[in-house]
C-alpha cells in the first residue's frame, strides 16, 4: 500500500528527515515511536503533501502511484488520511457544510454521485454513534473552540466519515482521557479492514494495548532506527530511548 | 453626488449602496429613527473601476440606530475608498460598523473612520470594526480609525486587523478532500458570512454568494 524509499526532506532549508526507509502493506498496522523532534509529525506532513515541506531525496508509491507528485487532496481522494496532531480551528465553516464537502469530493473522485441531504444526515449519525460524537459538536464550526480531547475526537470521527485506506494518527491518544481513549480507539479497530493500514505514532503503550501493532519502529534523528513487534512498545515504555546514544 | 436625507422621527430605512461609484451621504437621523445601511463592492468587469463612498451619519436626537455594513471582493487595479464619520450629538443613541475587504491582485482600498461622541451625548454604544483578507501580495490595505469621544459615560470600541487567508486552514481542508479552490472559497464565505446575513433581502445574500463563488471558481 504505502513504499517510502530513502525519504530526504527538509523545512525551512533544515533536513529533517534523513533518509526514511518504511513499507506498509494491506491490513497491517505500524506504531512508530520516538523521541521529541524526531521527524514523526514531518513524516505525516510530507506524506500528506504539507507545502512547507520539501522532498530533497528518495521516493514514495502509494497504491502503486508516486505519492510525491500528487497534490493534497488527490492523496485525500486516493484514500490517505491524517489525523492531526494539532488538528486546525476553522472560524465560520460549519461542521456540517465541511464534512458534506468532503465526503462527496471523495465520492466524485471515486465516480459515485453526491449523497442526498437524508443519506448524509443518516451517515453523520452512524459514524457520530461510533466514535461516540457529541451531537453538539457537528453543530458548531469546524474545531473552534473544541478541548483538547473533543478535537482529537473529532479527527476520528471524520475519519470514519471518509473510511480511508491508509490512516496516519499523529499522537491521537494525547489530550484523551481514559474512556475516550478506548472508544477512540475501538472506533478505529471498527473502521479496519484486510485492505486498510494505519500507522499509529504515539509516545505511550497505553494506546498499543487497544490498537494492537503489527510492527513497532523507532523513528530517530530522521529515519527508523529499530524496528520490532508490539514487545518493543513495552520495552521502550521501560527503558526510555537511551539506547539510540549507547550505538555507534 | 451629494445626497442628503433626513429620518424623521422613529423612521426606519434600508440603504444598500452596490457597486455604485463615487457617491457621498450625509443622513441625518432624528429621535428613534433607524437606519440599516450596506456598502458594497463585487468583482466587476472593469478592472479599473474606482469606488470612492463617504457616508456621514448624524444624531440629532436621542434614541437612534445606525447599523453599517460592508463587504468588498477586489481585483485587478480597482480600488475602493470607503469614509464613514459617526456622529453622536446627543446622548443615549447606538452604532455599530462592520467592514470587510478581500483584495486580490493589485487592487487597494481604504478604510477611514471617524466616530465622535460629543461631550453631552451620554450613554452611547458605538463600535467600529474592519477586518481584511490580502489575497496576494500587490494587494494594499490601509486603515484609519478615528475615534474622539468626549462624553464619559460610553460604551464604545474599534478594531482593526489584516491578514492572509489561514494556510493550515487551507491545508486541513484539502488533507480532507476538498480541493483548494474550494477550500478558499469556504474560507472567504466564513468572512464574509456575518456581513451577509445582515442584509435585509435573502435574494440578495444569494446572489452576492453566487458571485463570489464565480470569482473564485
Ligand atoms: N518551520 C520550521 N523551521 C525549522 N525547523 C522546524 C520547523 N518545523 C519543524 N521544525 C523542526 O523539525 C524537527 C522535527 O519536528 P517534528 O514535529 O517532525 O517532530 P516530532 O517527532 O513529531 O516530535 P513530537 O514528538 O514532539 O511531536 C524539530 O526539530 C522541529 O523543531
Ligand atoms: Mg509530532
Amino acid at each position: 500500500m504505502l513504499e517510502i524509499k530513502n525519504l530526504h526532506a527538509t523545512i525551512a532549508g533544515k533536513e529533517i528527515l534523513k533518509g526514511l526507509n518504511l513499507t506498509v502493506n494491506e491490513g497491517e498496522v505500524h506504531a512508530i515511536m520516538g523521541p521529541n523532534g524526531a521527524g514523526k509529525s514531518t513524516l505525516s506532513n510530507v506524506l500528506t503533501g504539507h507545502p512547507a515541506y520539501t522532498v530533497t531525496a528518495g521516493e514514495v508509491f502509494f497504491r502503486g502511484k508516486n505519492l510525491l507528485t500528487m497534490s493534497p487532496e488527490e492523496r485525500a481522494r486516493e484514500g490517505m488520511f491524517l489525523s492531526f496532531q494539532y488538528p486546525v480551528e476553522i472560524p465560520g465553516v460549519s461542521m456540517v457544510n465541511f464534512m458534506r464537502t468532503a465526503v462527496n469530493e471523495k465520492r466524485k473522485h471515486e465516480g459515485k454521485p453526491a449523497l442526498s441531504a437524508t443519506d448524509f444526515l443518516k451517515l453523520m449519525r452512524e459514524k457520530k454513534a461510533l466514535v461516540g460524537m457529541d451531537n453538539h459538536l457537528t453543530k458548531r464550526s469546524v474545531n473552534e473552540g473544541f478541548s483538547g480531547g473533543e478535537k482529537k475526537r473529532n479527527e476520528i470521527f471524520q475519519m470514519a466519515m471518509l473510511e480511508p485506506c491508509l490512516s496516519i494518527l499523529d499522537e491521537t491518544d494525547s489530550g484523551l482521557d481514559i474512556d475516550a481513549l478506548r472508544i477512540v480507539a475501538e472506533g478505529v479497530n471498527a473502521l479496519k479492514t484486510p485492505h486498510t493500514a494505519s500507522i499509529v505514532i504515539t509516545h505511550y503503550q497505553r494506546l498499543l494495548d487497544y490498537i494492537v501493532p503489527d510492527f513497532v519502529h523507532v523513528l530517530a534523528d530522521g529515519k527508523i532506527v529499530r524496528t520490532g513487534g508490539k514487545e518493543l512498545a513495552l520495552e521502550l515504555e521501560d527503558k526510555g530511548y537511551a539506547f539510540l546514544n549507547e550505538q555507534p | 453626488m451629494l445626497n442628503e436625507i433626513i429620518l424623521h422621527p422613529g423612521e426606519h430605512r434600508e440603504i444598500i449602496l452596490l457597486n455604485e461609484p463615487d457617491t457621498n451621504w450625509h443622513i441625518i437621523q432624528e429621535a428613534r429613527s433607524t437606519l440599516l445601511l450596506h456598502v458594497i463592492a463585487l468583482p466587476h468587469p472593469n478592472d479599473e473601476a474606482q469606488w470612492h463612498t463617504s457616508i456621514t451619519v448624524e444624531h440629532k436626537a436621542t434614541g437612534c440606530k445606525t447599523e453599517m455594513y460592508g463587504l468588498a471582493l477586489l481585483h485587478s487595479q480597482q480600488q475602493h475608498h470607503l469614509t464613514t464619520r459617526v456622529l453622536h450629538n446627543v446622548g443615549g443613541g447606538y452604532s455599530s460598523q462592520l467592514f470587510k475587504f478581500v483584495l486580490d491582485d493589485e487592487s487597494k482600498a481604504s478604510f477611514k473612520g471617524e466616530l465622535k461622541i460629543l461631550p453631552d451625548a451620554q450613554q452611547v454604544e458605538a463600535y467600529q470594526t474592519n477586518r481584511n483578507i490580502l489575497l496576494s501580495r500587490q494587494a494594499e490595505m490601509t486603515t484609519e480609525p478615528q475615534l474622539e469621544i468626549y462624553a464619559d459615560d460610553v460604551k464604545a470600541s474599534h478594531g482593526a486587523t489584516t491578514g492572509q487567508l489561514d494556510d493550515s486552514a487551507l491545508f486541513y481542508m484539502q488533507q480532507r478532500c476538498i480541493s483548494r479552490e474550494t477550500a478558499r472559497k469556504l474560507l472567504l464565505y466564513a468572512f464574509f458570512e456575518d456581513v451577509l446575513r445582515t442584509l435585509p433581502n435573502e435574494q440578495m445574500q444569494e446572489d452576492i454568494v453566487e458571485k463570489i463563488n464565480e470569482y473564485i471558481g
